[in-house]
């Protein structure tokens, strides 16, 4: 035929469309099937092509011939208007008797050219497949490789029932609230002294919200507050790390300058630390903690830390240390040394 | 030489293996809608199967907890409660991606404090679909975070209290709604309908908190009641096609209304033009009586195609209320009239209705009629032979007779009666059915 792919098809008693796998090969398909699949009606109807062998439609790689053959019986079967619910459910149900292979292909198939009624009658006999049988016989049936060790294949069985994740986070956050709670009781009377009046410049408060203040807020000294009001009444403030070591307090307070000064060295590192564990901001809470004794709450701040990075890591691994802290350490809390491991 | 060979086995190993397993690399979304079709049970176990499948349940869309899907083989309440909870926890802490449709509905989960926290952490999600079923113990009340779900199109609950915030202003995409058992406030139930534009089916079975059902929804389509309420009133509903109502009390409302005003009949039917089907059941028809019942309706219902009544034969306010809207519906195809089956006593009651109402009404479209619980009383009878005279087209009718307290001299009184009254269609069947 002469005719360009944009010419009008031919009146003859059966048009054909032609499609092309990705293999080579072409066939021709009688039109009223062939447009049953969206995807062929649209490629036909946008750009005109598949009226002839030079200018056969291309399926998409996932269609190889044995498989579209299939489509097409499906196709055939059903674009017939006058057949009943019942013979078309009759036929859907010999139709999807084929191997777990084949299946597969077909679902991919179908859906890459767009038919969803199929779509939805192969992957609910693949369901069929999957549903109510052991592992072994979904494996053997989908040729499945075994690959997971023994101890990853317990984990959802018994996490169904029993999470040791979950578990440890509470177990942390209670004591977290409880050791808060008895630090503040201990503290009151001289907190209630020590907070009259909040004295601190905007650009500290700002600086402090904004996590600059983190390196000055985390070593919690007792006297903290005192620490404060002091560099406010000298005016000497300026930002973040430079000044904690630089600081120059007036004498009144000796004793609380040096506690300061001593955990100043520390807080270098520590919100070096602080910065690399991305996931977890720690502002809030500083602000809450001041009044902490300052080793009590690295180890605690350490303690979340480290839960935090276990979060965030692949869980399977850490699961296995999990599981052995659940069984082990019930009542006892976690002791962690210096990398963060938990022994 | 020896570390090629080693290398070849493997390859060709894996070689095999890819060519093989066809499932593991069929793409996502399509993993996702096989898994959708067994219960979530067997979609979590699927993370044993190979590494490849460790994580494909946990894209879910759909997240369905209920007997089928969730085992637990328990007796003491407390274990099955702590088993449930600890799974929905672990399903939806492991979950990613977006969840579009969460239902909870087991047996044994009654309205524990958990289920606030799982809906806190639904509603920060897109959630379009939620169905919350408590099936024993008090009325739960559902959380405000509840009523922050702007993205659901479907809310169904079963049991539940609702008490929205002062600040709640409808669900904006919410297309259906199904409540069943809950307790609401007058004002709230109002509220929620009138607020929620794109509201289209609205299910709502025994309810309590509110009388008036004042339904101010202009996209309803679908309106599904059965309950115990004072009055019902439609505005700008004009789209609504199928209504089944049931009043399920006998009392409670004044038959005798002022003097003028329009009865409840020409009231209810005032704001439902397209109505198609229409089903009226327990003593709603009783309801419909109170005021004045005109012989016919000012507009006629010409989109009614399907109308099923539960009527008193035996009661001549409902009698009147029938013939009018049998009159008022010239495109009727199905009818169906079924007796109350309490109020059949044997009593002849010899109020008749007037012949001359039965005059010309041609059913022009009804096809088939159904007359169920009669017990051969004058009423029916006028009642058939009146449908049987004015249906051309009529294919079939079947009789049912109620239970056989009357008698069977009653019943072959019927049957008689039946043989002989005129047939408007040539090719009407009259069916039979003993009771």
């Amino acid at each position: 035929m002469p005719e360009g792919p944009m010419a009008v098809v031919k009146p003859e008693m059966k048009p054909y469309i032609w499609l092309q796998t990705t293999d080579g090969s072409i066939q021709q398909v009688e039109e009223e099937v062939a447009m049953f699949c969206p995807m062929i009606c649209r490629e036909v109807l946008q750009t005109g092509m598949g009226s002839s062998k030079n200018y056969a439609i291309s399926l998409p790689q996932r269609v190889n011939p044995a498989i579209l053959g299939l489509i097409l019986d499906y196709c055939r079967f059903h674009q017939v208007p006058g057949r009943s619910n019942k013979e078309r459910k009759t036929f859907d149900e010999k139709f999807i008797k084929l191997d777990a292979k084949k299946l597969c292909e077909l679902t991919s198939a179908a859906d890459s050219l767009q038919l969803r009624p199929l779509v939805d009658l192969t992957s609910r006999a693949l369901a069929r497949m999957i549903e109510g049988k052991t592992p072994e016989e979904i494996r053997e049936t989908f040729n499945l490789p075994d690959d997971l060790t023994e101890e990853e294949k317990l984990e959802p069985l018994r996490n169904l029932t029993d999470d040791p994740r979950i578990r440890l986070l509470n177990r942390l956050y209670a004591r977290k609230r409880k050791e808060l709670k008895e630090r503040a009781k201990v503290k009151n009377v001289e907190v209630e002294e020590e907070q009259l009046v909040d004295e601190r410049p905007v650009d500290e408060l700002l600086s402090f919200i904004n996590g600059d203040g983190e390196s000055k807020g985390v070593k919690a000294a007792k006297n903290k507050k005192k620490n404060r009001r002091r560099k406010d009444l000298s005016g000497n403030f300026s930002s973040n790390d430079s000044n904690c070591n630089q600081f120059k307090e007036p004498n009144h307070l000796p004793s609380g300058y040096l506690i300061g000064d001593i955990d100043n060295a520390t807080s270098q590192s520590k919100s070096a630390v602080f910065q690399d564990s991305a996931s977890v901001t720690f502002s809030p809470k500083l602000e809450f903690d001041n009044e902490l004794d300052p080793a009590m709450e690295e180890e605690l701040d350490r303690e979340v830390e480290d839960f935090a990075r276990r979060l965030n890591s692949v869980w399977p691994e850490r699961m296995q240390e999990m599981l052995s802290l659940g069984q082990e350490r019930r009542p006892v809390p976690v002791s962690l040394n210096g990398n963060g491991a938990v022994k | 030489m020896s570390s090629m060979k080693q290398r070849e086995p493997p390859k060709f190993l894996c070689k095999l293996e890819m060519e093989v397993d066809k499932i593991s690399n069929l793409p996502g979304h399509i993993i996702d809608k096989i898994l959708s079709h067994m219960s979530l049970r067997d979609a979590v176990r699927t993370s044993v199967l190979s590494s490849k499948w460790r994580y494909k349940w946990d894209t879910l869309p759909h997240l369905i907890f209920d007997n089928q899907s969730v085992l637990v083989s328990s007796q003491d309440q407390t274990l099955i409660k702590n088993k449930l909870v600890n799974i929905v926890d672990h399903v939806l802490l492991l979950h990613s991606g977006p969840i579009q449709k969460f239902k909870l509905s087991h047996r044994d989960l009654q309205g524990v404090s958990d289920i606030d926290r799982w809906i806190l952490f639904l509603s920060r999600g897109a959630l379009k679909e939620f169905v919350l079923e408590i099936w024993k113990g008090h009325r739960y009340k559902l959380p405000s975070s509840t009523y922050f779900c702007q993205d659901l199109i479907h809310l169904e609950l079963f049991n539940c209290l609702l008490r929205p915030p002062a600040t709640f202003d409808g669900f904006k995409n919410l297309k259906s709604i199904d409540l069943q058992h809950i307790t609401m406030d007058q004002d709230a139930f109002e509220h929620l309908i009138s607020s929620c534009p794109l509201l289209e089916r609205l299910t709502l079975m025994n309810f309590d908190g509110f009388t008036n059902l004042n339904i101010h929804a202009p996209n309803l389509l679908f309106f599904d009641i059965g309950g115990v309420f004072e009055n019902v009133s439609f505005q700008d509903t004009f789209q609504l096609a199928v209504v089944s109502i049931g009043l399920y009390t006998n009392t409670g409302f004044d038959r005798n209304l002022t003097f003028g005003s329009a009865g409840n009949l020409i009231k209810f039917f005032a704001h439902l033009p397209r109505i198609q089907r229409l089903e009226v059941q327990s003593y709603f028809l009783k309801y419909l009586t109170a005021g004045k019942v005109p012989g016919r309706l000012p507009t006629p219902c010409i989109e009614l195609s399907f109308l099923s009544l539960r009527i008193n034969f035996n009661d001549v306010e409902e009698s009147l209320a029938a013939l009018c809207l049998l009159r008022s519906s010239p495109n009727l195809q199905e009818l169906e009239m079924l007796a109350r089956p309490e109020e059949q006593s044997a009593m002849r009651i010899s109020a008749n209705i007037v012949e001359e109402d039965y005059e010309n009404c041609p059913f022009n479209q009804l096809r088939f009629v159904k007359i169920a619980g009669i017990s051969g009383l004058r009423q029916e009878l006028n009642f058939i032979k009146f449908l049987l005279a004015n249906s051309p087209v009529l294919e079939k009718m079947t009789v049912k007779p109620g239970s056989t307290d009357g008698g069977w001299e009653l019943l072959k009184e019927l049957m008689k009666e039946l043989l002989r009254f005129r047939r408007a269609s040539v090719q009407a069947q009259i069916i039979y059915l003993d009771p």
